[in-house]
């Protein structure tokens, strides 16, 4: 759980321009450093978030749990395009956090933008000025991609690390193929990888045996079964039939019938995993093999 | 290795990160009830199954002269865990490593004692699958030492590899060195033996290496061209927490240059390594170590603490100490200059010192850069013109941090030494992991790359013997430095004559 920040400081703003986001910002900073100026701006990247209304709970939820963990700016868009009005509104908000053992606090920028009517058109354009320079950019996506359409491909053209959740897409696996266009651009991170990392491991303790696995039987979000499936297809380069049943999180894993032991390792919450996401970079061509073998 | 062959083996494991989970094995600790074995090595077992990185076929045998059951000992290491350990307490993870954990009582130097390890050893291997390995931790007195070693060598199996994590000191001189280290070679390989200086497992020690070799604009600067000097400081607050009767025979020279302080300078000092194994790494710093010299004995200080307030509060001179003779010569402080005779580094002084009961608790390396050649605007500096300097800070705010002038806002040209920082705690918001946690895994896996190679150990003694050679003829006048402060006048006069001073922090 992540420990109460010791000062928020905010701005608002609305039908603003990127430059006043900036400017307030730096503000902020500014005040932040009066009378002591004993706090550090320690970024390690700009962490973007595109986050459709239908996925604004969660999204800042999770987000909640991470800005202490990952010092970086954060900023956070949500599209409105349904809105009568053209405008950029703003909230801007500099979260500093103790540091252990001293006076200092390590502060994270956290930028809402509301992107209201034809703002939803060019995202990039707003989101290039407030990049930090030289520091990686990871764009985690809620919901399904709008793969091809200009705004989204405009932001994959930036970005250092694409992050998704395939688990929230209505139709895995054939969407694998549209994420697949987007390797050869940007390194992707997909959450739910990252969830069945305990079962491959235990998986992969079946060597040699698993090595003439029939079919695999998984409990689980449809996306998890078939990225395992996938994995498992990918390196024994063979083909492994799936048999799947839905249910809420990775919970059961048969080889051949025989039902395996769960991980010792219970699951991970959202913030945890999407964390582990933020701290990696490059390619995960594994996940690329299993994703294009989930199909 | 194992992991790669494994991987080649198995197609699944790629990507798994599994890389850092040890072989099954039993941690045997000889001298469990000490407080090494509360403080620091329960509490590391403890971060190690709570990250789930001890192997899951792993038990723990306490060994020490304590009469006392399985049951006491693992109670006692609960509370050892609960007091100290840096992670919440889980009754989960604590479960599992006690269900792990065993006790033997022996003086060690009764042979029906040393069967009853063995005994629990065979146990452990048929009840938890350890496959007869032993990493023996041997955290006892310097007196039983040869004969734990001894009793260890002659009953060693044929299954299963072993391993024997050595805790300082390493001897009290070159040649008791060397006859422990024969000792030890009489039954153990060198790739077997594990010596540990804990500051080796510490993160801002390891990150000197990444900050010089993972980053392309140091290494060319990092030389006598480029560098005016450097200053080693391991300063400590406390005095000698009720450890007089080593204290008194060791003093700070024994106690902490011998093996800290040269191993910090060994690191920065070195070549960089063709890799980062535990030869290549080794091989460099033995090669600094050996070029090592001090250009004579007006060159070294030593001091001792009269009383004097830390942190507001009295405190007692050394000699008002407990156990310590009225008057006693012992060292608690040093500083001395030391060249390395190599390409590198030809006439640049590393100036160190260490101490206790100075003003504060502080390890740090200081680089300070040449000046610039010809500033255009010195007349006007706001602070006068400084040199650059990198901090390394070890402990405590592990970070780094550089100096550089900037110009102060407004008219004119005012320029004024700011800091740029790296604080660990700032970047990454997780906890440091305590250094014996990183050690004791690594000898787990076989990875000697941060322990002390037995040519390391002969050449700091040589270089400490070299200093303290000529203090047998001469006695200065202790106490020379009250408690509090940063040490005797002497020391500060070491730099003066070199137009130099030592970094007030």
């Amino acid at each position: 759980m992540a420990a109460p920040a010791a000062t928020v400081d905010d701005w608002t703003g609305e039908g603003v321009s990127v430059s006043r986001i900036e400017r307030e910002l730096a503000l902020l900073r500014t005040a932040s450093a009066v009378g002591g100026g004993t706090d550090l701006r320690t970024s390690v990247m700009t962490h973007v978030a595109w986050v459709p209304a239908e996925w604004r709970e969660p999204a800042l939820e999770t987000l909640a749990g991470l800005a202490e963990r990952h010092p970086s700016r954060t900023i956070v868009l949500l599209p409105d395009r349904e809105s009568d009005a053209d405008r950029l509104d703003a909230e801007v908000s500099l979260r500093c956090f103790p540091i252990s053992g001293q006076e200092r606090h390590v502060c994270s920028e956290v930028i809402v933008l509301h992107l209201r009517g034809r703002m939803c058109e060019s995202p990039a354009s707003i989101v290039q000025p407030l990049l930090i320079t030289s520091l990686p950019f990871f764009l985690r996506w809620r919901g399904r991609p709008p793969f091809g359409d200009g705004a989204f491909e405009e932001l994959i053209g930036l970005v250092d690390r694409f992050i998704v959740d395939s688990v929230e897409w209505p139709d895995v696996p054939g969407s694998y193929a549209e994420l697949g266009v987007c390797f050869e651009r940007t390194a992707v991170s997909d959450i739910a990888w990252s969830r069945g990392l305990p079962w491959r491991r235990v998986l992969a303790e079946r060597w040699p045996g698993i090595a003439e696995i029939q079919e695999l039987r998984v409990a689980g979000p449809r996306a998890d079964a078939c990225l395992l499936a996938g994995w498992l297809r990918a390196r024994l380069d063979r083909h492994v039939e799936l048999a799947h049943e839905e249910a809420e999180g990775l919970q059961r894993v048969a080889v051949d019938g025989e039902e395996l032991d769960p991980p010792a390792a219970g699951p991970r919450d959202a913030s945890d995993l999407l964390s582990e996401e933020l701290d990696r970079f490059g390619r995960d061509r594994i996940y690329e093999a299993a994703a294009g073998a989930a199909q | 290795v194992t992991v790669v062959e494994t991987q080649q083996e198995n197609p699944l494991l790629e990507g798994l990160r599994v890389g850092r989970t040890p072989e099954p094995c039993a941690l045997v600790i000889f001298g469990a009830s000490g407080d090494l074995t509360k403080r620091k090595l329960f509490p590391a077992l403890y971060a190690l199954a709570y990250r789930r990185l001890l192997p899951e076929k792993f038990g723990v045998v306490g060994v020490a002269r304590t009469e006392q059951s399985d049951e006491d000992f693992v109670e006692q290491m609960e509370r050892a865990v609960r007091e100290f350990a840096r992670d919440e307490f889980s009754d989960e993870v604590w479960a599992r490593l006690a269900e792990a954990t065993r006790y033997v009582s022996t003086d060690f130097s009764d042979d029906e004692g040393e069967n009853r390890v063995a005994r629990c050893l065979t146990r452990l291997d048929e009840e938890r699958g350890t496959r007869g390995n032993r990493l023996y931790y041997l955290a006892v007195p310097p007196q039983v030492f040869a004969m734990v070693v001894r009793e260890l060598g002659e009953r060693r199996g044929s299954e299963g590899w072993v391993r024997l994590i050595v805790e300082k000191p390493f001897g009290h001189d070159l040649a008791s060195a060397r006859e422990l280290n024969a000792q030890i070679g009489e039954f153990f390989r060198e790739d077997e033996v594990f010596r540990i200086d804990h500051y080796l497992g510490k993160e801002t020690v390891q990150n000197m290496l990444a900050l010089r070799f993972a980053n392309g604009i140091f290494e060319p600067i990092w030389n006598r061209q480029f560098i005016d000097h450097v200053q080693i400081t391991v300063a400590e607050s406390i005095g000698i927490e009720g450890r007089a009767a080593f204290y008194e025979h060791a003093g700070a020279i024994r106690d902490i240059v011998q093996n800290h302080l040269l191993q910090l300078l060994a690191i920065t000092a070195m070549e960089p390594p063709i890799d980062f194994s535990a030869d290549s790494v080794r091989n460099e710093k033995v090669k600094v170590l050996r070029a090592l010299h001090t250009p004579g004995p007006k060159h070294i200080v030593r001091g001792q603490y009269g009383r004097g307030f830390v942190e507001g509060v009295e405190v007692p001179a050394y000699r008002e100490e407990e156990g310590v003779a009225p008057d006693s010569m012992t060292e608690t402080y040093v500083a001395a200059k030391l060249y390395v005779d190599n390409w590198r580094w030809a006439d640049t002084p590393f100036y160190v010192r260490v101490g206790k009961r100075l003003a504060r608790r502080e390890t740090t390396i200081a680089i300070q850069f040449q000046r610039a050649p010809h500033p255009p605007f010195a007349e006007l500096a706001g602070d006068g013109m400084r040199p650059n300097v990198l901090l390394t800070h070890v402990q405590p705010d592990e970070g780094v941090s550089l100096e550089i002038g900037a110009k102060v806002p407004g008219q004119g040209m005012s320029i004024r030494t700011v800091h740029m920082d790296f604080l660990y705690g700032g970047a990454f918001r997780t906890g440091l992991p305590e250094a014996y946690e990183r050690l004791i895994l690594d000898a787990m896996l076989g990875d000697a790359t941060l322990f002390t190679r037995i040519d390391e150990v002969e050449e700091q003694w040589s270089l400490v013997d070299s200093m303290v050679a000529t203090w047998q003829r001469d006695r200065p006048s202790f106490p020379n430095y009250p408690a509090g402060s940063w040490g005797p006048k002497a020391a500060d006069d070491l730099l003066h004559r070199d137009g130099r001073s030592w970094r007030r922090h």
